[in-house]
């Protein structure tokens, strides 16, 4: 089973999320409310994929990526990226996060990204 | 979707947010170049629009949205201008976003967003988030096309 590990400063968000990628066989190892809890808890958790929002509080979704693939190069991150937001995913892109979803969240592009996103990590 | 659940939470996280934009817009009357008040008040916007995004609350999603844009642009230039076109727009703006969440809450239908208001939101945005006189002396019978070269929000 895939651990994931969400980042979104809205719990709306993470439990949208949730409800979305636990009943298709993904586990939900922990939730971060902030760009530096989900710093935190990657480094506690070693999740197989952080599904990381853009704009947070303390520090942004991009400086978070760029903190984790430091700790760990091989990290896999998603961005979850709102309409509008190409040139910060861009951004993430570079920084080294694998993919993006946009929201609002469809079920099937979150779960299809996810799938394969993990399936070029194994 | 569960959308009960759902409303609920949304009503819970935007009436939070809402009462934290006004507290940075408070912060921003005493200090109009409080940069953390900006970025505050720019991501509990952000965070209504996407959450209103999610629940098919177009008015409300559109306002935050117009609201997020307008805010950037002061982020950019690094404060917010105390008149029409500054900080009194934004508790207009507010305004509007509390009295939608309301009637959401009352299980009213969702009302559009004001014209008016949305239209100076865009003045703030076309003018670079700089005093705007323009912005509040439109002609509010001319409908305003979307400009594709506009930045969108990042």
């Amino acid at each position: 089973m895939k651990r994931i590990l969400i980042a979104d400063d809205a719990s709306f968000m993470r439990q949208m999320i949730r409800d979305i990628i636990e009943p298709e066989g993904y586990e939900v190892v922990g939730e971060a409310s902030d760009g530096v809890e989900v710093i935190d808890q990657f480094l506690e958790l070693r999740p197989d994929l952080v599904m990381m929002d853009i704009v947070m509080p303390k520090r942004s979704g991009i400086d978070a990526v760029k903190a984790i693939k430091v700790e760990d190069p091989g990290a896999t991150v998603v961005m979850c990226s709102a309409l509008g937001q190409e040139m910060l995913v861009m951004e993430a892109m570079e920084a080294g996060a694998k993919d993006f979803i946009v929201k609002p969240f469809k079920p099937d592009a979150v779960l299809t990204t996810l799938g394969k996103v993990l399936e070029k990590e194994d | 979707m569960d959308l009960a659940k759902y409303r609920a939470l949304f009503l819970e996280e935007a009436t939070d947010h809402l009462s934290e934009m006004s507290q940075a817009l408070l912060v921003l009357e005493k200090r109009p170049d409080a940069s953390e008040a900006i970025d505050e008040a720019f991501r509990m916007a952000h965070s209504i629009k996407g959450m209103a995004g999610s629940l098919g609350y177009d008015s409300i999603t559109e306002l935050s949205h117009k609201l997020e844009d307008t805010m950037e642009r002061f982020r950019a230039v690094g404060a917010v201008p105390a008149g029409e076109s500054g900080l009194v727009l934004l508790f207009a703006g507010l305004e509007g976003l509390e009295k939608m969440v309301a009637s959401v809450r009352a299980g009213d239908e969702l009302a559009m967003a004001d014209p008016g208001l949305l239209r100076r939101l865009e003045g703030v945005v076309d003018s670079g988030g700089r005093e705007s006189p323009q912005a509040t002396d439109r002609d509010p019978t001319r409908s305003v096309e979307p400009d594709p070269k506009k930045a969108e929000t990042p």
